[in-house]
């Protein structure tokens, strides 16, 4: 017996002796720079602990930190059954992931819960082994049955589109109810100069929306020029606001440039005179009042049926922004018009724009050929007074 | 007249002319004299009176009518003052048709007696006794008649515009007296072939009740029945056979060539063009040629003038040559009975 409490007492005093021995060096050793032991490997997220909502899916942004270069492979653990777990890199999904000594490998931990997940505490193990080294994480999700709420405001396309000077711009949005409560939406958005911005649901405009739990709506917000809008970006953002929650998104339009015909005529007189089965010149002025050039103008004429236009050029290249290109016509009536008012079309068509017409108002005239012949019958008539004066004449 | 016109010619001394040949002065020696006579006894006779009161009463009537039915309507109108002219009110017609009847019946009651009342009054010899050609004379009595009808016209149209001045408060513009001008240009013409015509009769027949029948008879013919007889002559010159539009488009400009053979046509159509300025053709119009057109535009005067220019020389001209038929029958005649 009291041999026994020697030699424990001995193997005390040794231990103690062989742990400061041993343990002095090191603890000189740590103190001691650049000749440090490698950093072990790390698995670590920033928000360990989550609470979601029912059929939710987490994506949990994992690092991993480690001393020499290796490649860890992960795994997950208590995964409770028919949740699925993947992880993904560089938007791929992987199980193994280098990491290079240096800087923190990224990796994304994605869980996809069932919708039928009973509400609770759920832990899962999330293990990264390599041939040398071994760590875990220990992931706390608690499924609520009610979410607080939350509002989410997303857009389908990108939040900068491109727009003309005079059209409409439609953004399509993605409201969310994320929480677990009903939530009535108020929706407004901001106006930018020159701009209407309406939001529209089911094709009427709406100031509020419903929302049941974890329902989407579609929204469709239409930026609409109000006047011909200057060339530039025009921001606005759309907000959702029920209560204490929140969502925006901001919007650009980006309005570029564009050529603007006008069809028109010197002094902008839209009237003219012309004489049957004549060719008669009228003048047209095409104006670019845009703020991009035109190309390719097309020149075509609606006329009465028997009525022919010529132009000099019926094609035009180019009409810089701000120019005018004056075109002449030759219009024809035919040679059996009637006098009196008639209608004619003049269409210029650019290549990549819409067409722009001009009516002109072309007072018919006849020749006046006929007026002399009748003169000259009566000229005739009077002739044969004369001759009948002559003829038969009695003084 | 050149000496060379006034030569005499072999044919005169064949009808058994046997005085001195050659002709010597101005035919129209002494036209001034008989035109102012005669136009002093057109106006002073109780005949003139009468239908110039009548043709008073229609004009005031029917103005005045359609003063009121005007000042009624509240649209715009450019041309007010020819709207006076045509617009009829129940029941009394419009004033250019009251006219059209009227102008015929004037001009035959001015010259249907012209030359066979002279015979009947035989007072022919002793006015050719006086130093007054026969040219002179009947150019002398057409003139005055014509220069009677002139006269009773440009009152009415005065008297009109005057009324219309005074009912409606709005003064005429240039282009609606041009019209309205131009309108009493060819009324007057229209009344000169009647005064022709009449006058032909009245060189024709010595019995002047003679005269005013086959006058008036001519009057009715185109009147009433020329209408009928045009129609049925295009049927049969220009006959529908099976139907094609071509051939009853040349039907129908034939029945319209034929109608324009009558001067009541002539001067419809005139009056047509003139009064409405939104009329450009009178002719048949196809659909083709009003494609494109802006209907109810007025044309502009020259160009309605253009339209008319056949109907208002037709007018002249004949009134001309009814003149010449006149003067020719006369001047053949034998003047000493």
């Amino acid at each position: 017996m009291e041999h026994k409490r020697l030699n424990s007492l001995i193997g005390l005093v040794l231990l103690l002796t062989l742990t400061f021995a041993l343990s002095s060096p090191a603890l000189a050793q740590e103190s001691q720079p650049g000749s440090a032991t490698p950093q072990p490997l790390l698995l670590y997220t920033q928000y360990p602990s989550r609470m979601i909502g029912l059929g939710e899916t987490v994506t949990l942004p994992l690092k991993l930190r480690a001393g020499v270069a290796q490649v860890v492979s992960l795994e997950v653990q208590g995964l409770p059954e028919g949740w699925t777990a993947t992880f993904r890199g560089g938007s791929q999904i992987v199980d193994a992931v280098y990491v290079d000594g240096v800087a923190d490998a990224s990796v994304d931990l994605r869980l996809e819960t069932p919708s039928n997940a009973e509400p609770g505490k759920y832990e899962l193990k999330v293990i990264g082994s390599s041939k040398r080294e071994q760590t875990e994480l220990i992931i706390n999700l608690t499924i609520k049955e009610k979410l607080p709420p939350r509002l989410s405001l997303t857009t389908d396309g990108l939040p900068t589109k491109r727009g003309t000077p005079n059209s409409a711009v439609t953004f399509t949005l993605n409201l969310k109810n994320e929480g677990g409560e009903d939530l009535i939406a108020e929706l407004s958005a901001t106006q930018p100069e020159n701009v209407q911005v309406t939001i529209q649901s089911g094709g009427q405009d709406v100031t509020e929306l419903e929302l049941a739990p974890n329902e989407t709506k579609n929204l469709t917000v239409k930026a609409t020029p109000l006047v011909r809008l200057e060339a530039g970006n025009y921001s606005f953002s759309v907000q959702a606001i029920a209560g204490d929650v929140s969502a925006q998104i901001d919007l650009t339009v980006e309005v570029v440039g564009q050529g603007r015909l006008s069809v028109s005529a010197p002094e902008g007189r839209l009237s003219a005179q012309a004489y049957a089965g004549q060719d008669n010149p009228l003048k047209i002025e095409l104006t670019n009042s845009g703020t991009a050039p035109l190309r390719g103008i097309q020149l075509t004429s609606t006329t009465p049926s028997g009525w022919s236009i010529t132009f000099d050029q019926a094609e035009i290249a180019e009409i810089p922004a701000g120019e005018t290109v004056e075109v002449t016509a030759q219009v024809k009536p035919p040679e059996k018009a009637v006098a009196g008012d008639y209608v004619i079309t003049i269409n210029a068509r650019p290549v990549d724009s819409q067409q722009e017409s001009a009516d002109f108002r072309i007072t018919v005239r006849t020749s006046t050929l006929w007026g002399v012949a009748g003169i000259g019958l009566i000229a005739l008539a009077v002739g044969a007074v004369g001759a009948a004066v002559v003829r038969f004449g009695r003084r | 007249m050149s000496t060379a016109a006034l030569k005499p010619s072999a044919k005169i001394s064949a009808q058994g002319e046997t005085a001195h040949r050659s002709r010597e002065g101005s035919p129209w020696t002494g036209m001034w004299a008989v035109i102012l006579k005669e136009m002093a006894d057109h106006l002073s006779s109780t005949r003139i009176f009468i239908l110039n009161t009548l043709i008073l009463l229609a004009a005031v009537g029917t103005v005045f009518a359609a003063t009121q039915q005007i000042s009624q309507t509240v649209s715009q109108d450019e041309f007010l003052y020819l709207r006076l002219l045509t617009t009829a009110r129940q029941p009394l017609p419009a004033f250019v048709a009251l006219l059209a009847f009227f102008i015929p019946l004037i001009s035959i009651a001015l010259t249907f007696d012209a030359v066979n009342g002279e015979f009947s009054r035989r007072t022919m010899s002793r006015i050719l006794a006086q130093p007054i050609y026969r040219d002179a004379l009947l150019m002398g009595k057409f003139l005055a008649s014509l220069f009677t009808l002139a006269l009773v016209c440009t009152a009415i149209w005065l008297l009109i515009f005057g009324l219309g001045i005074l009912r409606l408060g709005v003064a005429p513009g240039t282009e609606e007296v041009g019209r309205a001008l131009l309108f009493l240009l060819a009324t007057i013409f229209y009344g000169g072939i009647w005064l022709a015509l009449a006058m032909v009769f009245s060189v024709l027949f010595r019995q002047t009740a003679t005269a005013a029948l086959a006058s008036i008879a001519v009057w009715l013919f185109f009147t009433v029945f020329w209408g009928m007889i045009s129609g049925f002559l295009a049927q049969t010159l220009s006959p529908v056979q099976i139907g094609l539009p071509q051939e009853i488009l040349a039907q129908a400009s034939m029945e319209q060539t034929l109608s324009r053979l009558s001067p009541n046509t002539l001067y419809a159509e005139s009056m047509v063009a003139l009064l409405q300025p939104q009329v450009r053709s009178l002719g048949i119009l196809l659909p083709t040629q009003l494609d494109g057109a802006i209907l109810g535009s007025p044309l502009p005067l020259a160009q309605s003038i253009l339209l008319i220019w056949p109907q208002m020389t037709g007018l002249i001209a004949g009134s001309i040559l009814l003149f010449a038929l006149a003067y020719v029958l006369f001047q053949r005649q034998e003047i000493r009975a």
